[in-house]
């Protein structure tokens, strides 16, 4: 019998108290970003297929991650490639995905599922990327509080 | 996500087992997962959805397959309201010890 198993996706859920464009605009918007994503830079860019979502840090010195976007259908749906360029070993590794689905759910609230897959060639950057838990946890409270956790090192 | 619904969630032996099932490989089918415990499929499926219930575990389908992935959000949603919280208090109220017992020696 063979079983299927699937050990090169994460999953990450969270209800945030939010419209999904509120989240939609937290995901996307450079401004926002920076308040959760370890002060992250992302150049400003057009929101669309094939276009390009590079980040910096926070003195734009260093490139952070020069990803491509692949699908864009807002407030739903954003799926762009990840690379992790702040580390060398990391670097060097497959480029992954990250997809953002975001759902309409009871009581006000939006349901965000984050899905980081494509991690077959990526085995560093697959242990490395758990720290998605810190940052959309942070995205919570920022979106629902207005207040971001002191930026983490 | 609800507290309540996650400490419930995680006050089960079988069910924090079957997290850390998933901590190892995540992914899974109910068959694997089933396959490594002593119990009946309905009562691994019946741990699932407390767990689904409590965003520990999210299914998502893959062609005809249903697989169960761990989410660890909650877990950090929790550690950052109740155990950082006091853990915090408790390394201050070591450090007052500390520097009490050192004044006074």
């Amino acid at each position: 019998m063979t079983t299927m198993t699937d050990t090169t996706t994460q999953v990450y859920q969270l209800y945030i108290r939010a419209t999904p464009e509120q989240v939609w605009d937290a995901i996307t918007n450079p401004d926002t970003i920076a308040k959760y994503f370890h002060g992250a830079q992302i150049d400003p860019g057009p929101l669309e297929v094939g276009a390009s979502r590079r980040s910096w840090s926070p003195d734009r010195t260093r490139l952070w991650g020069d990803n491509t976007i692949l699908e864009c259908d807002p407030p739903r749906r954003y799926v762009h490639t990840w690379r992790s360029l702040y580390d060398d070993e990391l670097a060097a590794e497959d480029e992954s995905r990250v997809t953002w689905e975001i759902e309409p759910a009871d009581g006000g609230t939006s349901k965000l599922t984050l899905v980081h897959d494509k991690l077959e060639g990526a085995p560093k950057t697959a242990a490395s990327v758990t720290g998605w838990s810190y940052i959309l946890s942070n995205m919570k409270t920022l979106i629902e509080t207005g207040e971001a956790f002191p930026a983490a090192t | 996500m609800d507290d309540d619904l996650v400490f419930k969630a995680l006050a089960d032996p079988t069910r924090r087992l079957l997290l850390d099932r998933l901590f190892e490989r995540d992914g899974r089918t109910l068959t694997e997962l089933e396959s490594q415990l002593e119990m009946s499929r309905f009562g691994v499926m019946k741990h699932l959805k407390v767990l689904e219930q409590a965003g520990l575990v999210v299914p998502r389908k893959q062609g005809r397959e249903k697989l169960h992935y761990l989410n660890p959000v909650p877990i950090r949603q929790i550690l950052d309201r109740w155990i950082g919280k006091y853990r915090e208090h408790a390394v201050s109220a070591l450090l007052d010890l500390k520097t009490s017992l050192e004044d006074t020696a």
